[in-house]
């Protein structure tokens, strides 16, 4: 991703946002027919090729490719259990990602993490099933950046619910105190599992709470990616100018359930929610205002189809990991004892 | 992350467990001697937790630190485990090597998921792909009526959770030297460190507290247990100030004609094995001296170990420890249930008797 | 022979301290960069080295009460 500033977007740089988004679409579409396929007509959570639980973003991709634009490999980015738009924003390879997910000795963890527990060092991605605890280490990330006098910023992702949890009250506020070169972003898809925002947090908007820690605080009202990039490429460039940190809140959307397997009982708006995709939303502002011609979008669609198929079919014929080796890597330095 | 990057050993070459020499140091000097001649070889090394800079640590880990490599290497925290910890970790996986103070043992309550969901699985997670290279040092221990909140050990719950290495070193020769070896290694290694070895003013302390400490740079190796005494009749295999007071109880059973074995374990992760082992195939009665929690910890892991090597070496098996109860404030009760020498003393000769 | 004595570390004049931790022993050799004690005054710490090279006889013993000033050890 080509580093940006807050330059206003030229129509080359929507087109990358479109991409990027169709390109995380296509993969959460791949993914989840990946995962069903083995596990129904009962569903059996354990059972398949992509066992566990799974978390896809569709719906928020505005927030992975509007922040993702401004950031370089060499930037950090921590996730939560809700990580593939964002590792694909940022860049990370889909072979190991998508090898990883399926527990292949070929992933990311040689099969030893999974789809919450993604760490691809070459460009500082990490992920976290503990929902707020990606916060402090991403801290810790802008801290070494900072003292090896670079301008490399650290990106925290967590969502609305999460920013209930001590964790992110501590981050923020240490991150203040010692103008870190962080980005705060929260994902507020409305939902922390079953439970609305409304029932949850006792502020109308998380960017409220950053101005009790120093920190500007920004909330994009309506998944727009664009808006997400002018935001973000702000926040971004603070960060990189050593001004320290900055809380944006995305109000985004989440399309499917919490996890997969989820009957979403409790959303009132099950029926209508397709009618927010930003996907679509954007593609036809997109064609509408020219920047997309006849057939580019659909192009886009079949570069994507076409990457994500060859992940796909690299991890179903990676090898599984051999289980007499379940002790390694427990230490770098010694057996496990 | 600094992920595969190699580690430049040259530098690292120390000696391992030198002769000790004549000049002598408290256990805390000892700790913060480590430190310093870490920070001074490699710029990554830095300090961080509540009270370390001026203060000092509060239990003297850091004195002097702040003077010498000033406030932005020897950095006071708020009151925020959680985020302090977790930008530890941050920090190590991008190439630092932070030594991060949690004030109490007893606190981890407030941060354990960075310990051990983060800390501690991260290497394993990633596939070793990804360092943290981190230390965490915690004061721990009773005997002075801080009360149930702040006079726990808690080696035994960190041990027992994967991914993170344990030291609980009783002397300043071990200290120094194992501090060091936490700061080069590059795995996440816990320090637990008794409040009554560290030879503070205002404490009552052992006189072992005191102790002769090279003053090059050195390394005593994580997982090697140190036999402390020599014995032939009863091992007691110890840790951290109880085997100050195992020692105390063994001098003085020589006289009556007692041989008493002491096996200092210094790490507890990875525990030394063969040590335990070969000390009880010797005398055939084993005492885990445990300030810990009695239940659930390190005494019952003791006591496995042999057992499964071979019972049948074991001919008197006991253990001293906390009984399972909160540790209580008032003197008479708090000595109660330490495992005082004159509780080692008991089940020593217990395990004499028949 | 050098007299070692407790430094002056508090303002109030009668305010005494104690020998907090002795590191060496009578008998033993020790020089300027030989850290000898450490002692204490309403909680404050000080570090003690001599100002000579030679053999230390100490006279005051572990947590007694000692005056600011008082001599505490002899390096011949």
């Amino acid at each position: 991703m080509t580093p940006s500033t807050t330059q206003a977007l030229t129509d080359e740089g929507r087109r990358a946002l479109m991409s990027t988004m169709v390109l995380i679409r296509t993969y959460e579409e791949a993914i989840r027919a990946a995962y069903y396929a083995d596990k129904l007509p009962a569903f059996d959570i354990g059972a398949g090729l992509v066992p566990g639980e799974m978390h896809l973003s569709a719906g928020q991709e505005p927030v992975a490719a509007g922040i993702c634009a401004h950031l370089t490999p060499q930037d950090a980015l921590t996730a939560t259990h809700r990580p593939h738009h964002l590792a694909i924003a940022h860049g990370v390879a889909l072979r190991p990602m998508t090898a990883e997910i399926f527990g292949r000795e070929s992933g990311f963890g040689h099969g030893r993490g999974g789809h919450m527990h993604l760490f691809d060092p070459s460009t500082h991605f990490s992920c976290s099933g503990i929902i707020a605890e990606g916060l402090p280490p991403a801290l810790g990330q802008a801290f070494a950046f900072q003292r090896q006098s670079t301008d490399r910023v650290a990106v925290a992702v967590t969502g609305e619910g999460a920013a209930n949890q001590g964790a992110f009250h501590e981050s923020l506020n240490l991150a203040a105190l010692w103008k870190l070169p962080v980005v705060f972003v929260v994902e507020d898809n409305d939902w922390g599992i079953s439970v609305p925002r409304s029932h949850s947090t006792s502020v109308a908007s998380n960017a409220e709470r950053a101005a009790a820690y120093g920190m500007p605080g920004v909330r994009v009202e309506d998944n727009s990616v664009e808006a997400i990039y002018a935001a973000a490429g702000q926040a971004v460039a603070r960060a990189r100018s050593g001004e320290g940190p900055t809380l944006i809140e995305v109000h985004t959307l989440r399309l499917w359930g919490h996890f997969e397997g989820d009957a979403e009982g409790y959303r009132p708006d099950l029926d209508s929610v397709h009618e927010h995709d930003p996907i679509p939303i954007y593609r036809d502002r997109l064609l509408q205002t020219g920047v997309l011609a006849d057939g580019q979008y659909e192009g886009m669609q079949a570069s994507a189809v076409q990457r994500v198929e060859d992940a796909i079919d690299f991890a179903k014929s990676s090898a599984t990991p051999d289980p007499l080796d379940h002790l390694s890597y427990v230490f770098c330095e010694g057996v496990n004892s | 992350m600094t992920a595969t990057l190699p580690r430049n050993k040259q530098s690292l070459a120390l000696a391992v467990e030198p002769a000790a020499g004549k000049r002598r140091l408290s256990t805390a000097k000892a700790m913060q001697e480590a430190i310093s001649q870490r920070m001074d070889r490699d710029q990554s090394v830095f300090v961080m937790g509540e009270d370390v800079g001026s203060y000092g640590g509060i239990f003297s880990s850091t004195t002097g630190l702040i003077d010498r490599f000033g406030p932005d290497r020897v950095l006071d925290t708020p009151i925020s485990e959680t985020a302090f910890i977790g930008l530890g970790i941050g920090a190590a996986v991008e190439g630092m090597r932070p030594v991060v103070e949690l004030m109490f043992a007893d606190f981890f309550g407030v941060c354990m998921d960075q310990i051990y969901n983060h800390m501690a699985k991260i290497h394993y997670e990633s596939g070793g792909n990804v360092r943290v290279p981190m230390v965490l040092m915690m004061a721990a221990g009773g005997g002075y009526s801080d009360g149930a909140q702040h006079s726990q050990c808690l080696w035994g719950t960190f041990a027992h959770l994967p991914g993170m290495k344990v030291v609980v070193p009783s002397n300043p020769y071990d200290a120094k030297g194992l501090m060091s070896a936490a700061i080069d290694s590059d795995d996440p290694v816990v320090f637990v460190f008794h409040k009554g070895v560290m030879g503070l003013g205002w404490m009552a302390k052992n006189a072992r507290s005191i102790g002769a400490v090279p003053e090059q740079e050195y390394v005593v190796p994580i997982g090697k247990a140190r036999v402390a005494r020599e014995g032939t009749d009863v091992t007691i295999v110890t840790v951290s100030l109880s085997v100050h007071h195992s020692l105390d109880v063994a001098e003085k059973l020589e006289s009556e004609g007692i041989s008493v074995e002491v096996i200092d374990l210094r790490s507890l992760v990875p525990l030394d094995r063969e040590a335990i082992v070969d000390s009880v195939s010797k005398t055939g009665r084993l005492i885990v001296v445990d300030e810990d929690y009695q239940s659930f910890g390190l005494s019952g892991e003791v006591i496995a170990v042999v057992a499964e090597h071979d019972p049948s070496l074991l001919k008197r098996v006991s253990r001293v420890c906390v009984p399972d109860v909160p540790i209580p404030y008032a003197r008479e009760l708090e000595y109660a249930v330490l495992p005082t020498p004159a509780r080692i003393e008991a089940a020593v000769r217990d395990a004499v008797a028949t | 022979m050098t007299d070692v004595r407790f430094p002056v570390m508090s303002g109030a004049k009668d305010a005494t301290g104690v020998i907090v931790t002795w590191f060496v022993e009578s008998g033993d050799e020790v020089t300027p960069a030989t850290l000898i004690a450490e002692v204490a005054v309403d909680k404050v710490d000080a570090e003690v080295y001599p100002q000579t090279s030679g053999v230390i006889t100490l006279l005051e013993q572990e947590n007694t009460e000692v005056a600011q000033g008082a001599v505490i050890a002899q390096v011949a």
